[in-house]
């Protein structure tokens, strides 16, 4: 194509600067919010990986136990009698460094001689002046990073103090690990290594390792050697593939991520309505010039090339600046991330964003492709312009009119397919989402039709209002629609996202409210601090528990074990509940007072309990049943320490604290099966009259300093739960809030190219005596119809998408039932959001046209 | 990409217009601009086509230069017929052998002077020197040698329509068509501009179709058209005593 060409659409551009730069800024914006949670999310992923990795290091195979582990015989019969090797024992586990709020470690409790085949980061340390003699001769010592005993100010022969479930305990630093290459300095970022011996007195499990690891050759030799290890395990213990367990533990984060990821995606939506946009606009700003060049004979193949390569100019500086944009905007999402999967799933320590390059090609790729998508219908109207010296205004405009009712029909039709879509029995989240954006555009192409309309009805009551000048500017709303129809489209996208997105959130927590009302129903609740709030499963010392029990002031107590169990569908959270002190009194009969915590969707409460505590029979909550399609009358089987056990499943009670769900047995059906006595938590009645918060006050005292224990009333538990509720959607706000960004970006961008347009016609009002004022008054009115119209249309929209998030996309994402609550509150906010975007972003461009001398504006043209 | 060449190289009529007709659709009725017009201007002509505002003076330049296809008919250009070549061969055709000059001038703003000039040579392919040359040496004839780096806001009106001339004689066309060129100067400048359309074809010995109100141009043509009521009718010439 013509070099000349090329220039004059480079001078275009330059000679558009703010109109070119809201374009790229909203398609950076739009790049960097999905850049950003992309970027969040692999790096939360290569963490957890890196960490697996590190702790699994070359292991093929692993040995599991039950609740307590697999016994140490197992291991010295494997190795010594068997002759099995590579084999290497493990004791692990998740500790707090309370000196360190925020960070988490792993103990990892190795034996060093059987340790080479399997993690190299431990080979270098011979060398390292007698650490390792250290660790093998001394109780209670450890060894860090080098790099990590750094950033914690701590050097060899320094003490670390640790918290193990309730008790603190200190460990001496026996030397420090050097990592050889970046890959292992990662791994080691958040590991404290320390000796058999010393891990199993920590974690209070004599004689019991967390796995054998073993590296087992493929072919027959390698399946011989399963076999001959096979016969030697006990019950209760397993031989699995070092991998499925990782892989298991992924698959919990993945809605999470995938969720994350569809918000995000809603921001660059409405960031290729921006681009759309600018094209457009750039394409009818140019109609003659067009025109003339086909006149002169460029042919419609140039001039598509022509605007595409414009828009993928502005694609690429947006999309790069999008991409640093996303990495900085990424070290605060990444906290955000990594705070809810430590809050919901696992521990999960990360000091740094991972600059992952495939993650920045995908930036890049989408970025573009946004572009290009955006850009391709504003292209191929270029082409369309016939090649004559004046096409009018009118003709694109009355073009448009024609094109108003077959955009509504496709609208319907869109919005028809996503309901089909969205009716299909799937539990595809992808096939939820694909609907979901459907929908959001197919109201989108209802958009001009619908502003007509409410032109319609607006026009005689601005006129009624404002006279002659209100009439106008309903009526100019509709006579530039190819211009505000656009705007207009793009506001009520963002703004349908923030009325869906909080009626999700808002339904969501005050689902979560009832459920905790009617589920903390003790007065105390007695927790070691865990690392995953959702979860506890460190134990209580047994000493503490008969003492706070049996406390004055404490009339009855239940008690709660959490461990987590293999089972066919992968690791599965157990619980077992022990009502040994029913509370009795009037209105409790037997169990009933406890038991009426529980809500049930499957089954009927007095058949239920007689099977759970007196035939073996477990419940399971909501969104173990949704995953695994179980339901009330199931069966289903678990790994206890006598082998795997089947158990009937007596109903489904709802149950919001766990999206991966949970199976509850009767303590006495666990002591059963398990050899585990331990108890995670305790939940205590206060006797009649007495004062809960001095109750929790004299049990602290009682528990004692030693111990690190969480005594809560039922006020404060519920506020800390509904304190991690809200966290868990801080990271949902901020998109909310982007999105929203990008949208003000895309309106203001739209109404300074309407404005600006019009630049002519306003001076014609001028010179007719229009006064600046009531040029302001007219250009605001006008972008406040335009925003009361994306308001009005947001609500409905904003409803709609909040159905298909409650009933949808969270039911196939966690498998919670919600309720849905409507509050007028967040529609009429809805409103304003849209009002003021509009308002604000029609200030700078009424005040240049009030400001404009109507001689100016005459003369351009 | 090639050009179509023409059939007839330096030969026989340069323009045919055979039961040429164009009718729009208003609605549910048709309306006929044109009706089975049949014309032959030969090469090196000053045609002057007149007519009221929307007889279908346009609509002719348009069919002629391809830009607009007919309902019925046929346009033959220097032996070919451009009614049967595809939208891009017309496109091609028209971009090396027509030159065009608009009422309101469509100079490319973002382009200088030299550039709006040296447009129809770029888009025919790379620009020879001597082809620069000679479009510089155009510029110089329309006494604008001195602005070939302004952009074309900064000219007046009759400047950019001296500057259009050159550019539609830049890429050494064979046809010239100018809708109503003086249309936005005023009498004295249109009257130059028109003299200096008028030497620079009749110099390159080029065919120049011109639609127009003015009066004083019939005085300078060679043929005289007019539309009315759709059909083109020749007015005979009045032969000075």
């Amino acid at each position: 194509m013509s070099r000349i060409l090329w220039r004059s659409s480079l001078r275009h551009l330059l000679r558009h600067p703010w109109q070119i730069g809201l374009s790229i800024l909203g398609i950076a914006l739009g790049v960097a919010v999905v850049i950003s949670i992309d970027l969040a999310n692999q790096s939360a992923q290569r963490a957890f990986e890196l960490s697996t990795e590190t702790i699994a290091g070359r292991a093929t195979h692993q040995i599991t136990g039950g609740s307590a582990g697999v016994p140490e015989e197992l291991y010295v019969q494997l190795r010594v009698e068997a002759g099995v090797r590579p084999i290497a024992p493990i004791v692990e586990g998740d500790v707090a460094a309370p000196a360190y709020p925020g960070r988490a470690f792993h103990i990892l409790g190795v034996d060093p001689f059987a340790e080479g085949p399997f993690r190299s980061y431990l080979t270098g340390l011979e060398a390292d002046d007698g650490g390792l003699v250290l660790l093998l001769t001394h109780p209670n010592t450890a060894l860090l990073s080098s790099e990590t005993a750094a950033q914690l100010g701590l050097r060899a022969g320094d003490s670390i103090e640790i918290r193990v479930g309730t008790a603190r305990r200190s460990l001496l630093l026996a030397g420090l690990l050097h990592p050889a290459d970046e890959i292992s300095r990662r791994a080691l970022e958040s590991l404290i290594i320390t000796d058999i011996a010393t891990a199993q007195e920590l974690f209070d499990t004599p004689g019991r390792l967390s796995r054998i690891d073993l590296i087992i050759p493929e072919g027959s030799a390698g399946d011989a050697l399963l076999e001959q290890v096979r016969a030697l395990l006990p019950a209760g213990v397993e031989l699995e593939r070092a991998a499925a367990r990782s892989q298991a533990i992924e698959q919990m984060t993945r809605a999470f991520s995938l969720n994350l990821m569809a918000l995000s995606l809603l921001a660059l939506i409405v960031g290729i309505f921006l681009i759309y946009n600018t094209m457009t606009f750039s394409v009818i700003q140019r109609r003659t010039l067009i025109g003339t060049l086909r006149a002169l004979g460029v042919t419609r193949r140039e001039i598509f090339t022509l605007v595409l390569s414009e828009a993928l100019i502005i694609g690429l500086i947006g999309t790069g600046a999008g991409l640093l944009l996303g990495i900085m905007l990424g070290r605060g999402m990444v906290r955000l991330v990594t705070q809810t999967i430590n809050d919901l799933y696992f521990v999960l320590s990360l000091q740094e964003l991972t600059i992952a390059p495939l993650v920045l090609l995908k930036g890049l790729l989408l970025g573009l492709g946004a572009t290009l998508v955006a850009a391709l219908v504003p292209a191929f109207e270029a082409t369309s312009t016939p090649p004559r010296a004046v096409l009018t205004r009118s003709t694109i405009e009355s073009r448009l009119r024609w094109l108003v009712p077959r955009a509504a029909l496709g609208g319907v039709l869109l919005a028809l397919a996503a309901t089909v879509m969205l009716l299909v029995p799937s539990k595809s989240l992808w096939l939820g989402f694909g609907a979901l954006w459907a929908l959001l555009f197919g109201f989108a192409l209802l958009t001009p039709a619908a502003t007509v309309l409410l032109m319609r009805l607006l026009r005689p009551v601005m006129g009624r209002l404002f006279g002659v000048l209100g009439r106008m500017s309903a009526r100019g709303v509709v006579v530039a629609l190819s211009r505000t129809a656009i705007a207009i489209a793009a506001l009520m996208i963002a703004v349908s996202v923030t009325v869906g997105v909080g009626i999700m959130i808002g339904s969501f927590r005050q689902t979560v409210v009832r459920w905790l009302d009617s589920s903390l129903q003790a007065d105390v609740y007695v927790s070691p601090p865990s690392l995953v709030s959702s979860r506890s499963d460190a134990p209580l010392d047994p000493a503490l528990v008969q003492r706070l029990s049996t406390a004055p002031g404490v009339k009855s107590a239940s008690t709660y074990r959490g461990i987590i169990v293999n089972s066919p569908y992968g690791p599965t959270q157990l619980i077992a509940l022990e009502l040994d002190n029913p509370r009795r009194d009037a209105e409790c009969d037997a169990a009933a007072c406890h038991t009426s915590a529980f809500t049930f969707k499957e089954g009927e409460p007095q058949e239920i309990w007689p099977a759970f505590f007196e035939a073996g029979a477990a419940i399971i909550s909501e969104p173990y049943a949704y995953r695994h399609n179980l339901h009330a009358g199931s069966r289903i089987r678990l790994g206890t320490d006598r082998g795997e056990r089947e158990f009937s499943v007596a109903g489904v009670f709802y149950d919001y604290g766990s999206d991966q769900g949970v199976v509850m047995i009767s303590r006495q059906t666990y002591e059963q099966l398990w050899d585990d006595r331990a108890i995670s938590s305790l939940v205590i009645y206060a006797e009649e009259g007495v004062d809960v918060d001095a109750l929790v006050e004299s049990l602290r005292v009682l528990a004692g300093p030693e111990h690190d224990v969480l005594i809560r009333s039922n006020k404060a538990l519920r506020e800390a739960s509904l304190e991690v509720f809200d966290r868990t959607f801080a990271i949902t706000a901020v998109l909310r809030l982007l999105a929203t960004l990008v949208a003000f970006v895309g309106v203001l961008s739209a109404l300074m190219a309407l404005q600006l347009e019009r630049a002519r016609e306003l001076g014609v009002l001028r010179a007719n005596g229009l006064t600046p004022r009531q040029v302001w008054g007219l250009v605001t009115s006008q972008t406040g119809l335009m925003g009361l119209v994306a308001g009005l249309l947001s609500i409905p929209v904003g409803i709609v998408m909040a159905l298909v998030l409650i009933y949808i996309i969270n039911k196939r994402s966690f498998g919670w039932t919600l309720q849905m609550e409507l509050s007028p509150g967040i529609l009429l906010q809805a409103l304003l959001l849209a009002l003021l975007a509009a308002i604000l972003a029609g200030i700078y461009p009424a005040i240049k046209m009030a400001r404009t001398s109507p001689a100016l504006a005459l003369r351009e043209e | 990409m090639t050009s179509i060449q023409p059939q007839n190289n330096g030969t026989g009529p340069l323009i045919e217009l055979r039961g040429l007709s164009k009718a729009y659709q208003e609605g549910e009725r048709e309306r006929v601009v044109l009706h089975s017009a049949d014309a032959t201007i030969s090469r090196g002509e000053f045609v002057v086509l007149l007519g009221r505002s929307g007889s279908g003076k346009s609509t002719l330049l348009n069919l002629i230069s391809g830009i607009d296809l007919p309902t019925a008919g046929d346009v033959v250009i220097a032996g070919t017929s451009i009614t049967r070549l595809s939208e891009q061969q017309r496109t091609l055709f028209r971009r090396r052998h027509i030159g065009f000059i608009f009422q309101f001038f469509n100079l490319i703003p973002t382009l200088t002077v030299e550039e709006n000039l040296l447009l129809p040579l770029e888009l025919n392919g790379r620009v020879s020197a001597a082809e620069r040359q000679a479009a510089l040496s155009l510029l110089e004839q329309v006494g604008l040698g001195d602005r070939a780096q302004s952009f074309p806001d900064r000219l007046s009106g009759g400047e950019q329509q001296r500057v259009a001339i050159a550019r539609a004689l830049a890429h050494d066309p064979l046809l010239l068509l100018a809708d109503e060129p003086t249309g936005n100067l005023d009498a004295e400048t249109g009257r130059q501009v028109l003299d200096l359309l008028d030497r620079l074809t009749r110099q390159a010995g080029k065919t120049l179709m011109m639609v127009t109100h003015s009066s004083e141009v019939i005085s300078m043509a060679d043929r005289v058209y007019t539309i009315q009521d759709g059909r083109l009718v020749e007015r005979l010439m009045e032969v000075a005593p």
